[in-house]
């Protein structure tokens, strides 16, 4: 009985002494985070509802919950293949382009040459652009290329399609490291790749980290670009234009979309909550080192 | 690096890659966006007629273009400062060592930013919805409200209300960056704050903000250009309406290229001169910004 | 790269699968007795196929999908051909089809897409004529009424490019009702059509008794084109002689040549809506849904009434078996005759079948838009697709079995639509006005959304800015395409002998 009255006590203060400022903080946070996924909480509630119930306005918990949604978005809606095109873009494009812009950032940080201030300026140019319009180049480039339908049109494009930014970050960054590593490695007469793979990857790590998440989140969350790409090979679709799709011209089917998002948004969440240790200590972590 | 004495050859293999990944998808698109934006051109198979700046006479007196620019920016300048001081003030509170539960928070908050644009879109949609929709409900059985709000229906509403779920979705990441930066503090500077009994706003102001200065720039560089890339989240909630009160850049680009009124056919050329266009203000303000800053920077 | 190639074939085939298990399992119980009703036999080959071919085609689904896949699947069992069918919205249409075409990718039988011209798909060379393919082809053309086959329209040089199987009388803007509110409110449109007072008091008496349950009327007000559809078709009833509802033609008096914005009708039409606003009978929201949404909520019982069109019959009588539906004219003149609504041409257009000039497949093709031209196959299209999408010819509409609603609807068409002058098909060169014809930003459908919404305030101001933008876009337009050396005038538009009451045929040209 104690034990049990203990352990909320233990969930928020762990082994310390209970005091004022972190049961008010706590209790804060907490009322805040309720707030923050009452959109999710909602998703998936309506997921397990018929259409007339939704319409109803009743509350969260569903009067008598219905799996058939779930079957239909499965079926339908294909948001099981639509879920591994999406993981192959994202996991392709991350290494594409922290490969490429680790090395050019690389080079471009801790190298002179001839015209290097010029691309330097030419990236920071492009960052701003917005991307939407430079679709239709892109789409004529890929079909020029025959890879306007393939996955691997789309990985490519996603890889490029914001990669300046990750460049200028990679170059700052390796800037600032100082020169002893890396001079004790050249007088040793290690070679360049290794120098780069072996002694100055390892060192940039808080910002690889970076680019990592943001290519992650960026080819997870891309819409204009699978959405043209994809247009004309409805089977290598993504997760987000297949449920844009899925809202279709001539029928709503709210809980059957609903379900759709559950299915698109649990195992993201899920693989977020398993290695959030990594992704954010990882990312933290480095920055103080 | 100027005292780099050896050039190895490998360093422009090395470049190789990159070069030609950003020549693909970042150069060629924007440098043959500028070349179609000299043309009179429908797009696809139709034949280019060149008509020289024509594109960009008539973008400098077209309202529709300079409305979604002043969109465009009202929505950068609405979220950017939002975003940044809110999760600011969350990652503090999140920083503190004692609080146990920081990582389920943390977790939390950060839900929205790995959930698809498309799926945001839809649940937000029906949450605001002014029938049966739980927020209005919620502040109707408050009395907040004798009537349902038409959040994205109404145009005094629907800026705000994209406004809101952009924060909210991106919120998460915005902390962690924070997060990131407050562990670079020092131990010591907290515990040397403690004596001189600096706390709250004065200590995050005057001694925190100061050390994690280089991360806020690198920080608000990230947040603004996400900013600007908001056609995701517009175009499944509200498709620029009601009568272009969320039209912004990208949804006009988007609307003169693909033709998607009535009537209309569609303007490949104009739309890239409208993107080059835009691309070139915003250029100029993150110049004219720079350097009032850098001035600002050296008077004080 | 092989890898992933395969990787993406595998793909296709484990969607194939899963899409083909969703058939089965979800609709197996619903498409077998379809299939039983719709062709039982279908007709021996017209023309030598390859067994083992693979035809693909693509629309923009809704009740037609329901007969394709049916129909479909007994084509592969017979012939042993597989037909690839994609059935996508409107919108992706509008990508996917010139995407494909550029590519050398696209299906082999396509719908155009809506904002793009048959006579420019032609001349670019998207499409192939079918005549080869269709034996004594001229034979089975005069199976088809008056207006089906027209030049500037479908055929092209006396070639025939496109398949018009479907009617085009039909109105997107007729009214659709819950019967039990409306009778509540004490109306009942099916004995007496509403008059737009009527129309006005039935939506605030639905409001008032739905206690913010349920309002009085709906529209998906996102989706822009449903204002000008509904403005448009208000106006022709109380008498305003507009043309059909393509560009060139939309709100053009024909009499005179002149657009029709700042009539007293076109006014009074778009003041209507203005009046719901205000009286709070809209339902709360429209001008943050799209159609589909707004038709959605029909049968939730959350609006009384709705301005749509009749393909909600056969989806309401299907899907939502216990909703009490009835159909009804759009609001009339309080006072005077009503007018009718005009067609440009006897087929639809968004249906209208066209093959790929790349494809090689010309001799399925053939075969299926065969069987879909003959009265069989037009019997077996309105068994399954009823009202929704009529078929072309009057006699399968008869022996067709259909619900008693649908039955009252096409009876409404025929009452309320006439085929009005085509001016393409008078003056074929046209076709390049159409082409270099571009609506102002702020368009016609815009500018009621504004009205309506009270972004803008006064409509008879706004009205004739509105005519005097579209002028000087269609003007524009002619410039152009004079400038491109075709002989047309404004002249062209106008057809003094036009009478809104009654059909035009090929001889009143």
């Amino acid at each position: 009985m104690k034990a049990l009255l203990n352990w909320p006590r233990r969930l928020v203060f762990g082994e310390r002494k209970p005091t004022r400022g972190v049961a008010i903080t706590s209790l804060l946070l907490a009322a805040l985070c309720c707030l923050w996924i009452y959109p999710f909480l909602w998703m998936i509630s309506t997921s397990l509802k018929t259409t007339g119930e939704i319409f109803m306005g009743t509350g969260l918990i569903p009067e008598t919950p219905v799996l058939d949604n779930y079957a239909r978005a499965w079926t339908d809606a294909h948001m099981g293949s639509y879920f591994i095109n999406t993981v192959l873009v994202t996991v392709g494009s991350l290494i594409i382009v922290t490969v490429c812009t680790s090395l050019l950032g690389y080079v471009l940080g801790r190298y002179s040459f001839r015209g290097k201030s010029l691309l330097i300026a030419a990236f920071v140019a492009t960052v701003f652009v917005p991307q939407g319009f430079t679709i239709i180049p892109i789409f004529e480039m890929l079909s020029f290329f025959k890879l306007s339908t393939s996955l691997w049109g789309l990985t490519l494009a996603t890889s490029g399609h914001a990669m300046a930014i990750y460049v200028l970050l990679f170059a700052g960054y390796f800037r600032q490291l100082p020169d002893e590593l890396e001079d004790a490695a050249i007088m040793d007469g290690v070679g360049f790749f290794r120098i780069f793979w072996y002694v100055m990857l390892p060192l940039a790590r808080p910002i690889a980290v970076t680019v990592i998440i943001m290519q992650v989140l960026h080819a997870w969350n891309d819409f204009l670009l699978p959405l043209v790409i994809t247009l004309a090979n409805p089977a290598i679709r993504t997760l987000s234009v297949g449920i844009y799709a899925f809202k279709g011209e001539q029928s709503i089917d709210w809980s059957g979309m609903a379900a759709a998002s559950t299915i698109s948004v649990v195992p993201i969440v899920l693989l977020f909550i398993l290695l959030q240790r990594y992704f954010i200590n990882g990312l933290a972590g480095a920055v103080k080192g | 690096m100027s005292n780099r004495k050896r050039q190895p050859r490998a360093l422009y293999l090395a470049m190789v890659p990159g070069l030609v990944l950003a020549g693909m998808f970042t150069f060629y698109p924007i440098l043959a966006a500028g070349y179609y934006a000299l043309f009179d051109w429908s797009g696809f198979n139709s034949p280019k007629m060149f008509v020289g700046l024509d594109n960009f006479a008539r973008l400098m007196t077209d309202p529709f273009f300079w409305g979604a620019f002043q969109r465009s920016l009202i929505f950068l300048l609405g979220t950017v400062p939002l975003q940044m001081f809110i999760s600011l003030w969350i990652a503090v509170l999140l920083n503190n060592q004692l609080l146990k539960l920081s990582n389920v928070f943390r977790t939390l908050i950060f839900l929205p930013v790995v959930t698809p644009v498309a799926v945001i879109g839809i649940v937000w949609t029906f949450l605001l919805s002014p029938f049966n929709g739980p927020i209005n409900g919620l502040l109707l059985d408050l009395g907040l409200l004798s009537r349902p709000i038409d959040f994205l229906g109404s145009s005094d509403t629907v800026m705000p209300s994209l406004i809101g779920v952009y924060v909210w979705k991106w919120l998460g990441l915005t902390m962690i960056y924070w997060l990131a930066a407050l562990q670079t503090v020092p131990e010591d500077v907290y515990e040397a704050a403690k004596l001189d009994n600096c706390k709250g706003g004065r200590l995050l102001l005057f001694v925190i903000l100061p050390i994690i200065r280089p991360f806020a720039l690198v920080i608000l560089l990230i947040s603004a250009v996400g900013a600007l890339n908001v056609f995701p989240l517009i175009m499944s909630m509200t498709n620029g309406g009601p009568f272009f009160s969320s039209e912004v850049i990208e949804i006009f680009i988007y609307r003169s290229a693909f033709a998607t009124a009535e009537g209309t056919r569609t303007q490949l050329g104009y739309a890239a001169a409208a993107g080059v266009l835009f691309g070139l203000l915003i250029m100029m303000l993150t110049l004219l910004q720079a350097v009032i800053s850098r001035r600002s920077g050296k008077k004080s | 790269m092989s890898s992933h190639n395969q990787t993406s074939n595998s793909r296709r085939r484990f969607i194939k699968q899963l899409a083909g298990g969703a058939a089965a399992l979800g609709g197996g119980a619903a498409l077998s007795p379809l299939l039983a009703q719709s062709a039982t036999t279908l007709p021996p080959a017209i023309n030598t196929l390859t067994p083992g071919s693979v035809l693909r085609w693509i629309d923009s689904g809704d009740q037609k999908a329901v007969f394709y896949k049916a129909f479909f699947q007994q084509y592969a069992q017979d012939r042993g051909i597989e037909v690839i069918y994609d059935p996508l919205p409107w919108n992706e249409i509008a990508k996917v089809v010139p995407l494909g075409v550029r590519n050398k990718t696209a299906h082999d039988v396509f719908a155009l897409p809506q904002n793009s011209n048959p006579a420019d798909a032609v001349s670019e060379g998207w499409l192939q004529p079918y005549d080869d393919f269709i034996p004594d082809i001229e034979s089975w053309k005069a199976g088809f009424p008056e207006g089906a086959f027209l030049p500037g329209i479908n055929v092209f040089d006396g070639k025939t490019y496109g398949l018009p199987f479907t009617s085009n009388k039909r109105s997107s803007t007729h009214l659709l009702f819950n019967r039990n509110y409306l009778q509540e409110a004490g109306f009942d449109p099916e004995s007496k059509s509403l008059t737009q007072s009527d129309f006005r008091e039935a939506a605030r008496k639905i409001t008032e008794n739905g206690k913010g349950r349920y309002f009085g009327f709906i529209l998906g007000g996102n989706q822009i084109g449903r204002w000008s559809a509904i403005v448009r078709d208000i106006a022709r009833l109380s008498g305003a002689s507009a043309g059909a509802d393509s560009v060139v033609e939309a709100d053009i008096d024909f009499r005179t040549g002149e657009y029709t914005f700042d009539s007293d009708q076109y006014i009074e039409a778009i003041e209507l809506l203005i009046a719901l606003q205000k009286d709070g009978s809209m339902f709360p929201g429209v001008m943050g849904i799209n159609a589909p949404q707004a038709r959605a909520f029909m049968p939730q019982g959350a609006a009384g009434m709705i301005l749509q069109g009749p393909w909600n019959i056969p989806a309401w009588e299907s899907q939502n078996p216990e909703f009490d539906f009835g159909i009804g004219s759009a609001p009339l003149p309080d006072e005077g005759p009503a007018g009718h609504l005009t067609i440009g041409q006897g087929a639809a257009a968004p249906n209208t079948m066209w093959l790929w000039s790349g494809s090689e497949n010309g001799a399925i093709a053939g075969d299926i838009f065969h069987y879909l031209g003959t009265l069989q196959g037009q019997t077996a299209w309105a068994n399954v697709v009823g009202a929704g999408d009529p078929p072309i010819m009057p006699e399968a509409i008869e022996k067709a079995d259909m619900s008693p609603r649908a039955k009252a609807v096409l009876q409404l068409f025929n009452e309320q639509i006439r085929v009005g002058p085509n001016p393409v098909v008078g003056t074929p060169a046209l076709s390049s006005v159409v082409s270099s014809f571009q609506a102002p930003d702020l368009s016609f459908a815009l500018t009621v959304q504004g009205l309506v919404g009270g972004q803008l305030k006064d409509v008879g101001k706004e009205m004739k800015a509105l005519k005097t933008r579209y002028d000087d876009a269609l003007n524009q337009a002619f410039d152009k395409a004079r400038a491109n050396g075709s002989d047309v005038s404004r002249d062209d538009l106008v057809f003094a002998n036009w009478d809104p009451a009654t059909d035009f045929g090929s001889k009143h040209y």
